[in-house]
């Protein structure tokens, strides 16, 4: 668990976080979002004290940040970047071994690890031990940065923009990746990011800030129906929160199980998104899904008026 | 598996060896000249036809060699402890501020003639070796301080960062990270800064320290063009074989 009481940060004459309180639950992904300039990366640095703040307080599962030795504190804190920060003159192996290393594991542990670790981020140990970053496409240093700092296996992880310099299609599947990796192992996650598809996307709880204050927080959702203000309403996409409210939204909440009537020819899996939904709908021109399982077995159907949310099919 | 692994392996070492096939191939030119000296004489009669002797003979090439080697070896080692101690101390949080002041002395360093280095130096040191040790020192540190603080400065910052957020001490920092990075621009500074010295060390003879200028210095004042090979000649092949360790070195790292 974080909190942050009235954090406060100037650099120079300008308040970069004014006053800011905040409470991360154990296990929850926290996303902060906003413009450049708000704030949001100067807020996680001084979680791990790469920042020190000015006023307020910051605290750990309850004890204050500042009563850790800051190096003790960081080897207990995941750290990924979006440069990745990998070492260049180590392997991918020794890269991921790092925190380990410096917390003097055993070798043969460190090893066991850093493999585990390279299987859980889809990086073969053949073929990527022995890689230098420079040897790496974008995603795959981007696994092995998240690899790193999961490496130690810490209660929290920090994560300023790790995809933002990804192409989109390898954003999305790490973007998803993280949301399996997350299922599994129930990090507590404070994630910067100024993308807010990938906001609304891993976010339990979203974090609307602006000018080095949080504008709103709440569920994705909740600030979607109920944004705050003007402010916030077109950070979410203005007349497109729709499609981010239906891109949050799956087909299986929406569904009514078989009826008598003959399958209809399009399919889309359970677990897609209702947008993913009404876009097969525009591109077909139906009115009509057969909602499948993973086997492509159907097990329900999916009406347009279901999807816009009507009671009856 | 492990028979093409051997072949690889026995193809990697030949590579090795044949890379340090320069360096050692004017390593032996110069022990060769420096042993052999004597049996040109023809060759230098032909070069100085008018004086009684050709051979330079008032002490061993060795033992000049040695000399030679000797000095250049202490200033430089004098000179990368200096040299990289303090661009590491000028670039740490607590010794930022010196970082003008240094970068300006090891110009100033370089930018003082070697000679005058030596007319100042003795007066207080008195003839010999110390005033051309301190003389080479001096004008070897400026390439070694300034590739260090080029090294160090050339780090991508997000490795510093990541290193930082991952929990590193400042010299777990510096030894794993910016010191193996910046090595290969830190050895470059040493290999100027080590064949100029060979070079400058020759000034020695002029204020009494016994080396490979000593001929050379000979050889002027009697106007003995063959004296005045035979120490540029060795001189050269020593600058050479060093250089080329060097490079064989930075090629690897």
């Amino acid at each position: 668990m974080i909190e942050l009481f009235g954090v406060t940060k100037r650099f120079g004459g300008e308040t970069a976080v004014d006053a800011l309180s905040l409470r991360v639950e154990k296990g929850e992904v926290c996303v902060l979002v906003g413009t450049s300039g708000c704030g949001k990366s100067t807020t996680l640095r001084m979680i791990n004290r790469l920042i020190e703040h000015d006023g307020g307080e910051i605290h750990l599962e309850g004890a204050p940040v500042r009563s850790f030795d800051e190096v003790t504190l960081r080897r207990r804190i995941g750290y990924v970047i979006q440069s990745t920060g990998l070492f260049p003159h180590w392997t991918v192996a020794r890269n991921i071994g790092l925190v380990p290393r410096l917390l003097k594991w055993p070798r043969a542990r460190i090893q066991e690890r850093v493999e585990e670790l390279m299987q859980l981020l889809g990086l073969p140990v053949r073929e990527f031990a022995g890689k230098y970053p420079r040897q790496l496409s974008g995603g795959q240093a981007q696994r092995v940065g998240v690899a790193r700092a999961l490496a130690a296996d810490p209660e929290i992880l920090l994560m300023d923009e790790p995809f933002g310099a990804l192409d989109p299609l390898t954003r999305q599947s790490l973007q998803k990746e993280l949301q399996e990796l997350q299922a599994r192992l129930h990090k507590t996650v404070v994630f910067v990011t100024h993308d807010m598809d990938e906001a609304l996307a891993l976010a339990d709880r979203l974090v609307v800030m602006r000018k080095g204050r949080i504008v709103q927080q709440g569920r994705p959702i909740d600030l979607l129906h109920d944004p705050a203000d003007e402010f916030v309403e077109s950070l979410l996409g203005g007349m497109d929160r729709g499609l981010k409210e239906a891109a949050l939204t799956r087909v299986s909440e929406r569904m009514l199980p078989l009826g008598p009537r003959l399958l209809a020819s399009e399919r889309i899996p359970y677990a897609a998104p209702l947008s993913q939904a009404l876009s097969l709908m525009l591109w077909h021109r139906v009115e009509r899904l057969t909602v499948v399982d993973d086997e492509d077995i159907p097990v329900g159907e999916l009406s347009l008026r279901r999807l816009l949310g009507g009671k009856t099919s | 598996m492990s028979r093409q692994e051997l072949t690889i392996g026995a193809a990697g070492l030949q590579t090795q060896m044949r890379s340090w096939l320069a360096p050692l191939a004017w390593l032996f030119l110069l022990v060769l000249f420096a042993s052999g000296m004597p049996h040109l004489e023809g060759a230098f009669r032909w070069i100085e036809p008018d004086s009684r002797e050709v051979i330079y003979r008032r002490a061993g090439f060795f033992v000049l060699l040695g000399q030679h080697v000797l000095v250049v070896g202490v200033a430089s080692l004098l000179a990368v402890a200096l040299g990289i101690g303090s661009a590491i101390a000028v670039t740490r949080p607590a010794g930022r501020d010196f970082l003008p002041l240094v970068s300006q002395l090891a110009s100033i360093g370089q930018t003082f003639p070697p000679v005058a280095v030596l007319a100042l130096a003795v007066p207080a040191l008195g003839f010999g070796t110390l005033p051309i040790i301190v003389a080479l020192l001096l004008y070897g540190l400026l390439p070694i301080v300034r590739n260090t603080l080029t090294g160090l400065d050339g780090i991508d910052a997000d490795v510093r960062e990541a290193a930082r957020g991952m929990g590193m001490t400042g010299g777990q920092l510096l030894r794993q990270v910016e010191l193996p990075l910046a090595a290969p621009v830190i050895l470059a500074g040493i290999r100027t800064s080590v064949t100029v010295n060979i070079a400058t060390a020759a000034l020695g003879a002029t204020v009494g320290a016994s080396n490979l200028g000593d001929p050379i210095i000979a050889g002027i004042i009697n106007g003995n063009t063959a004296y005045i090979v035979q120490g540029a000649l060795l001189i050269g092949l020593l600058a050479l074989a060093v250089d080329s360790v060097f490079e064989r070195l930075l090629r690897r790292g």
